[in-house]
């Protein structure tokens, strides 16, 4: 098969699991049953069987990654609709970033270093919790590999946004703010969407506070930087 | 101009996203250019809040556009995901030690983050009323 070939295959084979995959979530709702998940998973299964490589998969689909561009712009409506909401409860927004931006640094420099992985991967992982852009600008500063830093911050959205289903039935929280912050904060891009499945409200304030985590990564990159090196 | 743009957007969904994809681009071409640390769809977010809170656009002009591509933004993080196919060493211990480190770190900054927001709103609330 020609490259153009394999590059509509792998587009046409994503599509079709990924509107299965919706529908069977809509049926089911269970968090195993997540598009994400089961489109990963069966996209893998199938790339690995047929023994298909990062490029030929990518080829055909780098357009639904460079959606996630437009897809951020478009966050500025649900953020603009709960204006009301952010004027009054922005201070607590920021205190929930800064807590977990810390925890989110803090855990992985901690956890890396408990299980003795390289400093290389160690670095890569710092900035798992933040989207893909942000990631690699902060892993530039800071040190580690741009692309293990994009391939941890993947896992983190893939078993993040099944993680916050289950962490939502456990922990007591009666706030709209805490359920999106939840999402946002742990599981960037991938969270989000499933923090609009949960509440429109929920939704809005995730894709806030997953932006405002980005920036603030961004923004201490610089000072880690200088105590890390 | 600024009727008939509204009449144009106000009902058409891929209309509505062209435009987003128009807005994202030329932020991207604008960040490219100064070599900004920040990517072109957060520059493009905050342009577009100004350009709601000024009214000079309308929410509607974008609404169906926007929650089009925030319905199916799952889908756009799958190709990134493949990624691993060209990570096999992390199909070994090391992958499984990244897994564990990523597993219970996300457990820590959801846990902390969600409990941290939610004592603030608490606290606010009781000492509101």
């Amino acid at each position: 098969m020609p490259a153009e070939g394999h590059a509509l295959f792998w587009a046409a084979v994503t599509l079709g699991i990924y509107v299965l995959s919706r529908r069977t979530h809509r049926h089911m709702n269970r968090w195993w049953t997540s598009p994400l998940l089961v489109t990963w998973l069966l996209c893998f299964a199938l790339a690995l069987a047929l023994h298909a490589s990062y490029g030929d998969y990518i080829r055909g689909t780098h357009w639904l990654v460079t959606l996630l561009g437009p897809a951020t712009v478009a966050f500025a409506m649900p953020i603009y609709e709960q204006r009301a909401l952010i004027r009054r409860h922005w201070p607590i927004l920021l205190a929930g970033i800064l807590v977990g931006s810390t925890i989110a640094i803090g855990s992985s420099w901690a956890l890396a270093s408990a299980l003795g992985l390289s400093a290389d991967l160690r670095l890569s992982l710092l900035p798992r919790s933040v989207s893909t852009p942000f990631a690699i600008a902060f892993v530039e500063d800071v040190g580690g590999t741009p692309e293990l830093a994009a391939t941890c911050v993947v896992i983190t959205g893939l078993i993040g946004a099944s993680l916050g289903e289950v962490l939502l039935k456990w922990l007591p929280l009666r706030s709209s703010f805490a359920r999106g912050a939840l999402f946002g904060m742990g599981a960037h891009g991938a969270g989000t969407a499933r923090a609009r499945q949960v509440g429109s409200e929920e939704g809005s304030i995730a894709g806030l506070v997953m932006i405002l985590a980005g920036l603030a990564s961004v923004a201490i990159a610089p000072i880690l930087a200088h105590f890390l090196r | 101009m600024f009727r008939r743009t509204s009449i144009l957007l106000g009902r058409n969904r891929w209309l509505q996203t062209a435009g987003l994809i128009a807005i994202w681009f030329a932020c991207e071409a604008f960040v490219r250019a100064l070599a900004l640390p920040v990517p072109g769809g957060v520059v493009g977010m905050a342009l577009m809040l100004v350009l709601l809170a000024s009214g000079r656009v309308r929410i509607a002009w974008f609404r169906r556009g926007s929650s089009g591509l925030l319905d199916h933004m799952l889908l756009f993080f799958v190709p990134a995901t493949m990624a691993l196919l060209d990570h096999r060493e992390l199909f070994s211990l090391t992958g499984v030690k990244v897994l564990a480190v990523i597993l219970v770190g996300t457990v820590l900054v959801m846990t902390g983050t969600a409990l941290t927001v939610e004592a603030c709103i608490r606290w606010k609330n009781r000492h509101a009323c």
